[in-house]
């Protein structure tokens, strides 16, 4: 059995239904991220697990423990929220120290821990000040060790870089990921932001209208989005209308240009998607107008319309590579591209 | 549980809330023997004295506001533009009415402006008049304060003012035509807290001795039975008549703000 | 600097204004307090202050005004609370703070005629109690005009004062905050004890030296309600103010600075207090 299982969750709101059927098995150690649009449900499940909801169906069991109908502070679980939740009365040190202090573990021993703690965040200096004289990133790392402290089973983080500045939201999550792996403490990470996500998690969950559309690494969410939603969620992407002229053997065709994908399809219609740099140049293809370039240092990103849509296409920067003119007429291999067939939504 | 306890707290608080002005209501209407009937409304408000006194109580307040008004608007807003070190300190004196009680504070203006001092207000009735008009002022000027200081800090006051002034507005102009127009909601707000505070008030009145509403009610309550539960059935409503108004108005003007 | 200078000019008004009719007032008397008739220095009427009749009335004055302070702070936080974080439905707010506005503000003369009509001889309460229930509060040792008669009163606007005050702060208290002691282990209990109210601390003590002052200043209640039967601070120094009913009008400047120093007290170790909870206050 996993560490943690997420069997059968269901939330209601009174009539509104903001989680259906939610299930998830998660491997001890494992970081995992919920990655959905705002309102999809991600922040209902996680609360869930912390106990600030009780679901309306289904169970959480931690390490074999149903957890389902305890309080929070039962759980064992560490969780970081997305606004600064420190204590503002407490200093840095009282705050990383606050669940030992709860759990009556003696003065000496929770002194230890919590140096252990601020090192571990690297601030290691910072323990008489209190939250309002530390800037945003700091705080959050407080959080983060005061979480960690009393050694919880699953540390819960429910969108903690949102509120930062860009610089530091990357370098943080770096910073969380490292203390995760040297704990190796099972982790569930809330986000909408798509690259924190694909940078940082073991799995996603690409979560929509309370259901989980996909689970799987970041990779697999990336180069095979399980739904349309998924695909457009999850990276940028083009979508080309096509023709499907053969469906046994994946002959479609795309403005005016006939090419295998050599795969079954069904009949009818179909849209072929493709990542920006899933598209290659090529002499012959299917052609596309040029509407303009940016040069993007280490690549060149082409807009181009083809059959009157727009699409975006990456390639890498080469001084022998010129910017393409608006206006000029380029062609995308077909063969040497990667395309996604979108399963269409009913 | 959590809602039994809250319900329950809500519920004895309304009780202690309402019986008093049911038991008020219930008093006032009990002057004709056997029946309930207004003959203590048509009492109190046949009485000259009841006219007489209000109406001095009203003009009081009004006058109160005005006063209040012209001290509190143009220093809070030149503490906010031009001297916000100074801004404690004012604090500071706007609260000082709510520590040193109104006996106290009248008692010094019986000591330092009496008829052998170098300001003899009390020895004249307009003196006098000026002297509790100044004493209400005073009391009003914690709520005056707070509400003018709260509403200058939704503006921003420096802005406003340099952008004003470089289209050649004058102070006057600034106070009277920019920063007032802005901070009336918040002014009536503080209008309607002093004219609620004043109308009744017994203490300074009395102690110098000016026909005001307070001392006429306090009169009232010595000498007859059912006359002072229906002034109190007055009171009360012109009080929620106060809060009220000014209720409404900050919501307008919380609209009208939100709306820009 | 010289522009400095010139800005000293736009508060003269006001300064002028609190010096003439708050500060000089009020120093008048704190100095008449120590000032013999012929206006040399003296503590004797400090020292006349220590009659029995005086002591006593300081003794009931500051025993009513902390108990309507307390229980003003007691039940208005616990009101203010349950509608805070209750669970009651959110139209309570509104119509609660309207009342509390009104209430708080309904105080002096016409309060007492509220109370005479309610809980006096023949009040409607009083009324109610006998006929239905057989109580006959009067002969079982109630009285209006007393201690608990006063407070009684006096909490008509306490109450609501603290809920005024209270309710912004409590609803200035992060979900997070609760959240994250929650999930740390705490409980209930120990969320209070080592996080909200540490928080509310300031708020809370602010309020309460606010309603010790404000009843302890309070005339027109008491007087309208008791006349001078009932020998608290305000009153007596009232009747001085009048009539010299102490035949000393030094000993008057010596009550009305035993005043001072009382509210200022109070209001002191608010001060103090809160310049502590400043450390972690922005």
């Amino acid at each position: 059995m996993s560490f943690l299982v997420l069997d059968h969750l269901q939330k209601s709101f009174g009539t509104t239904k903001v989680v259906h059927d939610f299930n998830l098995h998660i491997e001890k150690g494992e970081f995992i991220s919920f990655l959905g649009p705002s309102g999809c449900g991600k922040t209902t499940v996680l609360r869930m697990v912390a106990g600030f909801e009780s679901p309306s169906e289904g169970r959480i069991v931690i390490d074999g423990q149903d957890v389902t109908g305890l309080r929070p502070n039962q759980r064992q679980i560490g969780m970081v929220f997305q606004a600064y939740a420190l204590f503002p009365n407490l200093t840095v040190a009282e705050n990383v120290g606050f669940g030992l202090k709860v759990a009556g573990v003696p003065r000496s021993e929770r002194s230890g821990r919590v140096t252990e703690m601020l090192e571990l965040i690297g601030l290691p200096d910072l323990g008489q000040r209190y939250p309002w004289q530390l800037s945003g990133g700091q705080q959050q790392r407080v959080a983060l060790a005061r979480a960690l402290a009393p050694r919880p089973r699953v540390l819960l983080l429910d969108e903690p870089l949102s509120a930062l500045d860009a610089k530091i939201r990357v370098s943080l999550r770096n910073q969380i990921r490292e203390i995760q792996r040297q704990l190796g403490i099972t982790t569930i990470f809330v986000t909408h932001d798509q690259e924190e996500a694909l940078s940082i998690s073991d799995r996603i969950v690409v979560m929509h209208r309370g259901v989980a559309d996909q689970t799987g690494t970041p990779r697999q969410i990336y180069n095979q989005p399980a739904t349309d939603f998924v695909a457009g969620f999850v990276g940028t992407l083009n979508r080309f209308e096509s023709e499907v002229l053969d469906a046994a053997s994946g002959r479609v065709r795309v403005a005016g240009t006939e090419f295998s994908l050599n795969r079954p399809l069904q009949s009818g219609k179909v849209t072929l998607a493709a990542r920006p740099e899933g598209l290659t140049l090529a002499d012959h293809g299917i052609a596309a107008e040029v509407v303009g370039a940016e040069f993007l240092g280490s690549v060149q990103r082409v807009r181009a319309r083809v059959d009157g849509s727009e699409i975006v296409l990456d390639r890498f920067n080469a001084p022998s590579v010129a910017l393409p003119e608006a206006g000029e007429i380029i062609h995308i291999s077909p063969e040497g591209s990667n395309w996604l067939v979108l399963a269409t939504d009913a | 549980m959590r809602k039994f306890w809250s319900w329950g707290a809500i519920i004895i608080g309304a009780l202690y809330f309402l019986l008093p002005l049911i038991g008020t209501l219930e008093f006032s209407l009990r002057m004709r023997r056997g029946e309930y009937s207004l003959d203590a409304y048509r009492s109190v408000l046949a009485d000259p004295n009841f006219r007489a006194t209000f109406g001095y109580s009203v003009g009081m307040a009004l006058a109160t506001i005005v006063l209040g008004v012209l001290i509190v608007v143009p220093t809070a807003y030149w503490v906010r533009l031009r001297l916000p070190r100074l801004r404690p300190v004012i604090e500071f004196i706007t609260l000082l009415p709510l520590v040193i009680p109104a006996i106290v504070v009248v008692f010094g203006y019986i000591r330092l402006y009496n008829t052998s001092s170098i300001l003899p207000l009390t020895g004249t009735a307009s003196g006098t008049n000026l002297l509790l008009l100044c004493g209400y002022a005073t009391l009003a000027l914690p709520y005056m304060y707070r509400a003018v200081d709260t509403g200058l800090s939704t503006l921003d006051v420096r802005t406003l003012t340099e952008a004003a002034q470089s289209l050649g507005a004058g102070w006057v102009r600034i106070i009277g035509n920019l920063i007032l127009p802005n901070v009336l909601g918040a002014v009536m707000s503080g209008a309607f807290l002093s004219f609620a505070i004043v109308i009744g008030e017994f203490t300074m009145a009395a102690l110098l001795n000016r026909p005001a509403f307070g001392p006429y009610m306090q009169l009232l309550g010595a000498n007859r039975a059912y006359e002072p539960a229906a002034l109190a059935v007055i009171a009360f409503a012109a009080t929620w008549g106060c809060m009220g108004l000014m209720q409404l108005i900050s919501r307008i003007a919380g609209v009208r703000k939100t709306a820009k | 600097m010289s522009r400095f200078g010139w800005n000293w000019l736009g508060v003269v008004p006001f300064f002028a204004f609190a010096a003439l009719f708050l500060m000089l007032p009020t120093m008048n008397i704190v100095i008449g307090a120590f000032q013999n008739p012929e206006g040399h220095f003296t503590l004797a009427n400090l020292a006349g202050l220590s009659s029995p009749r005086i002591v006593s009335s300081f003794a009931i004055s500051i025993k009513i005004s902390l108990a309507s302070a307390i229980l003003g702070c007691l039940i208005g936080f616990a009101i203010a609370a349950a509608v805070v974080m209750g669970g009651l439905p959110g139209w309570v707010r509104g119509p609660l703070m309207t009342f509390s506005g009104v209430a708080s503000n309904f105080a002096g003369v016409p309060l007492a005629f509220a109370f005479i009509a309610t809980l006096g001889r023949v009040g409607l309460v009083t009324m109610l109690l006998r006929q239905w229930f057989g109580i006959n509060i009067y002969a079982m040792g109630f009285n209006l005009l007393s201690f608990w008669g006063l407070t009684l009163t006096y909490l008509f606007f306490q109450i609501p004062l603290m809920i005024l005050i209270i309710t912004p702060a409590l609803e200035g208290l992060k979900r997070e905050w609760r959240e994250a002691a929650e999930v740390l282990g705490a409980s209930t209990g120990q969320y209070w004890r080592m996080v909200a109210l540490p928080i509310l601390f300031p708020s809370l003590l602010g309020t309460f030296a606010l309603l010790f002052a404000n009843s302890f200043g309070a005339v027109a209640t008491a007087y309208a309600l008791t006349g001078s039967s009932l020998s608290i601070v305000p009153i007596m120094l009232f009747a001085q103010i009048r009539g010299d009913v102490l035949q000393d009008p030094h000993l008057g400047y010596a009550m009305a600075f035993g005043m001072i120093v009382i509210t200022g007290l109070a209001n002191l170790a608010y001060v103090i207090m809160r310049s502590r909870a400043e450390r972690w206050m922005r």
